[in-house]
């Protein structure tokens, strides 16, 4: 096959695109990155040049390339119990205040997004059945959603490197996993626990659906979204969350820089957000 | 374990939904009257399909937008009206710096902030308007306007500008984000306006702040 190669152009029109496609915003510093896996993929495509692939993406009715393509353009990387403190005003702070104000018998909801490969959903997971003793009279649902449908396979699967779980107490590895050669399989009721969706938090079609959250952890996602973008994943969370449900963001990000409907709450271990609950 | 597993999607608020999803249905779900169901017209009309669409959308947005009194919907539409990008959508924007609605001007500057790219037309129109409060939230626009033309902007504007509060207001914003670049035009505007103590201090501050 002839050298296949990207121009300035080509570059700009899909940065536009993926943009409006996924609210992910390469800069130019990312342009070897993305030339990369546009040349590898309109290769595998058989498209011959980016012309035609980017046809390719913009009319296939089942949007089977532009997800495939999505897989590879976003990064997933973490670790278990990443950002611990977080995990720590859980079950400190926040549960203990939304089981105070529930006014129903309702489970309380736990929405993970980016779920990468799972590894925050599980920690959180862990943590309640370790350090949250409530755990045992209320019930709890976790709902982890990612836009990379290969990585939420490997979250389901739910096999981890050792370097995944390096952080973890290896108490809780010795209960909650066993060795699979080099890795560490999660055991079946943690996988059983946790429910894994495909969700783009940039399309309303998708997002619509979740509804009734107590807690919403998004972390370390929307530093790759520009203002707008980041915005309106905000005002999304807004509809998501329950009156007087929690917002975590990653310890870069601050909710005070992208939206003025939540709440700042300075909990002992974390700050983090709340939407009002007088929100209707 | 009282982990659960949701039984099934979600649940979604398809059944409580009044308007159907489409273009009509939209339009009418902005006059509901709960405030989630009006958010979620406004957040879906971002989906717009073609220009005419962008265009009916942005046109009833901007409609009700001065008529809605939750904050919270308002900020929803004012994404939605940038996201959408339609220079008659940033238009009607920029028209509510107009209004005397304090609030809804600092969130119509607010929302302009957000996306540079779209909002920069509408701002040098705004930077040329006849109403000298317009030009002044303009250059408070920039103040954290990530566009590489700001500092060309004001430099511009300082060179020609005739009012006082128009030209303190652009070197406030100077002191805080102009370089070297700035300073002919910084030292010309102390020469045409030596009786107004305040510029001269502010330009003197502005001159220090962008000494090499």
């Amino acid at each position: 096959m002839a050298d296949i190669s990207i121009s300035e152009q080509d570059f700009e029109k899909f940065r536009e695109f993926f943009y409006r496609k996924s609210g992910i915003q390469f800069d130019d510093s990312k342009r070897y990155f993305v030339d990369k896996r546009l040349i590898e993929r309109i290769e595998a495509t058989q498209s011959g040049s980016f012309r035609n692939y980017f046809m390719l993406l913009r009319v296939q009715a089942s949007n089977a390339e532009l997800q495939t393509l999505t897989n590879l353009m976003t990064v997933n990387e973490t670790y278990f119990f990443r950002e611990e403190y977080q995990f720590d005003s859980l079950v400190n702070s926040i549960l203990p205040e939304i089981v105070r104000l529930k006014q129903d018998q309702k489970p309380i909801r736990i929405w993970v997004i980016p779920s990468s490969s799972g590894e925050e959903a599980y920690s959180i997971a862990i943590k309640l059945l370790e350090c949250w003793p409530a755990i045992n009279e209320v019930d709890v649902e976790i709902i982890s959603s990612d836009i990379d449908t290969h990585i939420l396979g490997q979250a389901r699967q739910g096999l981890y490197s050792a370097r995944s779980v390096a952080q973890m107490p290896t108490r809780y590895l010795q209960q909650y996993f066993r060795r699979v050669g080099q890795n560490w399989q999660i055991c079946d009721a943690l996988r059983d626990a946790v429910e894994f969706t495909r969700v783009n938090l940039s399309d309303p079609s998708d997002t619509r659906a979740y509804r009734g959250f107590d807690v919403v952890f998004c972390r370390n996602l929307l530093i790759y979204f520009d203002d707008i973008s980041r915005k309106a994943a905000a005002e999304t969370f807004y509809d998501a969350l329950n009156p007087g449900g929690f917002i975590c963001l990653g310890h870069s990000e601050s909710m005070s820089r992208m939206s003025s409907l939540f709440r700042v709450r300075k909990f002992p271990d974390a700050i983090v957000y709340q939407k009002p609950l007088e929100a209707r | 374990m009282p982990l659960i597993k949701p039984g099934q999607t979600p649940p979604s608020d398809e059944e409580k939904r009044r308007w159907p999803r489409d273009a009509d249905g939209l339009l009418r779900a902005l006059d509901d009257s709960t405030p989630s169901a009006r958010r979620c017209s406004a957040r879906d009309m971002a989906n717009a399909e073609n220009d005419a669409q962008r265009a009916l959308f942005a046109a009833a947005l901007l409609a009700r937008l001065r008529s809605e009194h939750e904050v919270s919907v308002r900020e929803v539409m004012l994404t939605t009206l940038v996201r959408l990008g339609d220079i008659a959508a940033l238009s009607g924007l920029a028209d509510c710096l107009r209004t005397d609605d304090t609030t809804l001007r600092n969130e119509v500057i607010e929302a302009m902030r957000e996306a540079p790219a779209e909002t920069a037309p509408i701002i040098l129109e705004l930077l040329g308007d006849a109403e000298p409060s317009l030009r002044v939230f303009a250059v408070n626009i920039l103040e954290s306007f990530r566009h590489p033309d700001v500092e060309h902007w004001l430099i511009d504007l300082i060179s020609h500008e005739a009012n006082v509060n128009v030209c303190a207001s652009a070197v406030d914003v100077l002191c805080l984000t102009g370089s070297t670049a700035s300073r002919p035009a910084l030292l010309a505007l102390r020469q045409r306006f030596p009786e107004e103590p305040f510029l001269q201090f502010a330009i003197d501050l502005a001159l220090k702040r962008t000494a090499d």
